[in-house]
């Protein structure tokens, strides 16, 4: 299946990687006239996947509140998946992402019911400090006098060696768009319509699409939908985007980990340190998967994608179950599913991942662990169907402590509770011999800032939405 | 051994009595969800129970019984119903009279009595099509005991120094510790556990080949005849009305364990009815040989179900308790057992398009999803005696309750270790 490259924005495509910094303005609408004028003008810069800008990049993200204040129609908007429409902060949401307690959307400094409104995404990327956040500032002119309002505004940046605040290499594994023109190792190459609108996804079915109900706009600027249905197709080489700020306490994780690793005399283990976290990530510093290096991190900058789990590791004595890593992607070893099975499943729960880093510029080790201020990352990711990718992944995966066969563990890095109800263990499990290693009184290193769900449109949508 | 058993009870409510009986509910509901407990605890047989209001109209507004709102009730129970009808009249009086009171012909105060009560409940009881336990066997009692004994050996394992020990030696110091310690005494018999029943499933599977021909015939018939004439519901999950998802949402993940209740009605016909029964009987007699194991058609996370006809069998209920997400659940679904699904539940209204009885159907993932939240309605209350419990987890305890008293060998004895 050939995709339309030209018509979908780049971000869910390409990392960006040579974009060393970002700024993502977030806007809400004050004068729809204006804020579509604003739009319009700039759609003609707006990265498609098949430019390679060297200098800056820039793409658009809508909430569903956004495409209400442009004037989208609320038989219109009502095609839209519930997941979007209903955003990331209702309750039943809450406890599916498991934001409670200082990561309560109450607490938010943007995207939560005590925030203004955010209604369009502004994603800018330039090459180097200067060129991204000059022409932020130009763009900058233009939206503050043209009935939009910045609410919220995050720089972002990418560390050397794409390194996280903990000390991580970070976003090593990502699947791969068939018909993109990238290949990847087959168990990572995902049909389109896992992640655009308009393709058949794992199912070999089209994705759940925004249809238009009633006529607005310029809808001759719409193609017809995939599925056949004569109605015309919003959502065509479009994506939802999935937004969370999340802060990293970058010392009380290096102190968990030197606590329960220290010396008997109470020194820091560096080395054990460095594994406890390793092993809860599975991957090490360097990016290296513990799965294939259990012992020590063999250093130097690790791309390593190329392994899978059960030939080497099926008792998960080399990567606990129980890791980030191998429970957000678990490859070959998808419940107590066989080898081939898994691979087919776990396609039909990937996320493409984008994370930008903000505050300070700190890699994080067991001896280091106090940056300047706040820091933490914004993660962000694309996929078609929200409810059955990320947060299928958030909750099923992450926050669940049954996974397997486990009883008490959430993920150590992003699925513990802050306060968990009395008597509620929080655990993470090493499998070894003689017996199990048990890492007791997990907490919460990761805290939920802000964030919103979002519709990434085609560059035809953001046409036609500045016609409605 | 014990077995458990359900118990499903269909009451149609006194005319005005509704929103009494609704408000009511709704408190039981709020106070279990706040942990106060409840008369039927106290009776340390139920695993699960629920209640809910039936409406006679179905999804679409349409009439499809004169009978009115009635009460379900549905319990998942250990031992035999006789004895579960006289606790529940006997210990859970006071429960059961204010609920009941809301219901046609209950008996007035008065002429209350265990008995009065039993036969009354009684009257009301349905039978299921067909039941499925996960854990086999496993009463309350024994699921509680078999926790507490892995919690405490978890502890001990964890506190322990286990250093240059062999597993068998740490198996032994584990036995010796729990033999130490007087309330574990029952831990010392071991416990059957149900295993594939190869001569059933030989059985079964000469009677199918016996009958393959007439199935072949029956099934391209459906194909060709009945098929043809289905209408899909045809909406996807962003179509289904706002207001009903977000009344099951409201009671859904609050514990890592949900419920999950629908009401199907059936296609017009004897033939669907027909199929339906056949698969029924089919279901029971896997549910009874091969998924004896905690999975029910390869799904790891089903505690109970049931299915249940009701109205001159023109309606089917379907009752399930699961560990987990109702996106990973209804996921599941398709992905292990898509056919059985669109076998059974295609001979209700509305499935999505089917081939052949078993093909497409649930496949078909986001008109699928649609289709079972359409069908899908508000359970009033819901209680699950062990919600901080897996049936994976259930199913672990129990082995690891019989291997604890049994001579391992080394290999077995660090599979015994690795279960904690």
């Amino acid at each position: 299946m050939e995709l339309e490259l030209s018509d979908i924005q780049g971000y869910v495509v390409r990392g960006y990687k040579y974009m060393m910094y970002s700024r993502y303005v977030m806007l809400t609408v004050t004068e729809p006239a204006l804020a579509k004028k604003f739009i319009k003008t700039n759609v003609p810069d707006v990265t498609n996947v098949t430019h390679h800008p060297t200098t800056h990049c820039l793409n658009f993200a809508f909430t569903s509140l956004g495409l209400k204040s442009l004037g989208m129609s609320r038989e219109n908007l009502d095609n839209f998946t519930r997941e979007f429409r209903e955003g990331m902060t209702t309750e039943h949401r809450q406890r599916l992402l498991g934001d409670f307690d200082s990561s309560a959307p109450g607490n938010w400094r943007w995207g939560g019911p005590n925030n203004e409104e955010v209604h369009i995404l502004l994603m800018v990327f330039g090459a180097n400090k200067e060129i991204a956040f000059n022409y932020a500032d130009q763009l900058k002119q233009q939206y503050i006098v043209s009935g939009l309002k910045e609410v919220c505004c995050i720089d972002g940046q990418t560390l050397p060696y794409n390194k996280e605040h903990f000390g991580f290499r970070d976003g090593i594994s990502q699947p791969t768009i068939k018909g993109t023109g990238r290949s990847g190792p087959p168990e990572h190459d995902i049909n389109a319509g896992e992640f655009l609108m308009g393709y058949k996804n794992e199912y070999n079915v089209y994705p759940d699409t925004p249809v238009l109900a009633t006529v607005q706009g310029d809808t001759t600027l719409l193609p017809f939908d995939a599925s056949g249905t004569g109605k015309r197709d919003l959502g065509r080489n479009g994506s939802y985007m999935v937004m969370r700020q999340l802060q990293q306490d970058v010392d009380l994780y290096w102190n968990f980990m030197n606590e329960a690793t220290k010396n008997e005399d109470g020194s820091v283990n560096i080395e054990a340190s460095i594994k406890l976290a390793a092993q809860m990530m599975g991957r090490w510093p360097s990016g290296a998967p513990i799965v294939k290096f259990p012992g020590k991190d063999p250093g130097g900058i690790s791309d390593d994608d190329d392994f899978l789990y059960m030939e080497h590791d099926p008792d998960g004595s080399k990567c606990p179950f129980g890791s980030h890593l191998r429970r957000t992607n678990p490859r070959d070893n998808f419940e107590d599913n066989g080898v081939k099975e898994s691979l087919r499943l776990t396609r039909r729960h990937r996320i493409m991942r984008r994370a930008r880093l903000y505050g300070d510029t700190y890699v994080g080790s067991p001896l280091n662990h106090s940056p300047d201020g706040e820091v933490g990352l914004v993660f962000t990711c694309f996929n078609a169907d929200i409810s059955r990718q990320f947060e299928f992944i958030q909750y099923t995966w992450a926050n669940y402590p049954k996974f397997k066969q486990l009883y008490n563990d959430p993920d150590p890095i992003c699925g513990v509770r802050e306060n968990p109800a009395p008597g509620t263990e929080q655990n993470f499990t090493i499998p070894c011999s003689p017996v199990n290693r048990y890492v007791t009184g997990l907490k919460k290193f990761v805290h939920t800032k802000g964030g919103a769900y979002f519709f990434f449109p085609s560059i035809t949508t953001i046409n036609y939405l500045t016609t409605i | 051994m014990i077995h458990q058993n359900p118990l499903t009870l269909v009451t149609p409510v006194k005319n005005g009595e509704h929103d009494n009986l609704d408000a009511l509910l709704m408190k039981i509901r709020q106070e279990i969800i706040k942990g106060s407990p409840q008369d039927f605890e106290n009776l340390n047989t139920i695993h699960y129970a629920r209640w809910i209001l039936l409406e006679p109209k179905d999804a679409d507004g349409k009439l499809q019984s004169d009978v009115g709102v009635r009460l379900v009730f549905s319990s998942d129970y250990d031992g035999d119903e006789d004895e579960h009808l006289t606790d529940l009249s006997t210990k859970c009086a006071r429960f059961i009279d204010d609920m009941y009171s809301c219901c046609e012909d209950y008996p007035p105060p008065a002429r209350r009595s265990p008995e009065s009560r039993k036969i009354y409940l009684s009257r009301w009881r349905v039978k299921e099509s067909a039941f499925f336990a996960g854990a086999p066997g496993r009463t309350l009692r024994q699921i509680r005991q078999e926790n507490e004994l892995r919690n405490y050996i978890w502890n001990f394992i964890k506190s322990g120094s286990w250093n240059n020990k062999s597993v068998n030696e740490i198996h032994n110091s584990i036995k010796e510790n729990v033999l130490a310690t007087k309330k574990f005494e029952w831990a010392k018999e071991p416990v059957k556990i149900p295993g594939v029943r190869w001569l059933g499933m030989a059985f079964l599977g000469l009677i199918l080949l016996v009958l393959l021909p007439f199935i072949i015939i029956w099934v391209l018939i459906i194909n060709f005849f009945l098929e043809p004439r289905d209408k899909p519901l045809g909406l996807t999950p962003s179509q289904v009305d706002e207001a009903h998802i977000k009344k099951l949402e409201e009671y859904e993940d609050l514990e890592n364990q949900n419920q999950f209740t629908q009401v199907l009605i059936m296609k017009p016909g004897k033939m669907r009815l027909i199929t339906l029964q056949g698969l029924m009987l089919f279901a029971k007699a896997l549910i009874k040989n091969l998924f004896v194991n905690g999975k029910l058609m390869g799904i790891p996370t089903i505690h109970f179900a049931r299915w249940v006809m009701i109205d001159g069998q023109k309606r089917m209920l379907f009752f399930s308790n699961f560990d987990g997400s109702w996106q990973q659940y209804l996921g599941d679904f398709i992905d292990k057992s898509g056919w059985g699904l669109t076998g059974i539940w295609s001979n209700t209204q509305k499935f999505p398009k089917t081939k052949f009885l078993f093909a497409a159907g649930a496949y078909d993932e986001e008109h699928f999803l649609a289709w079972s939240r359409y069908f899908q309605i508000p359970t009033s209350v819901w209680y699950c005696a062990y919600p901080h419990l897996s049936i994976k987890n259930v199913i672990n305890n129990t082995y690891i309750r019989n291997d604890l008293f049994k001579e391992l060998n080394e290999t077995e004895a660090q599979k015994f270790l690795k279960r904690f």
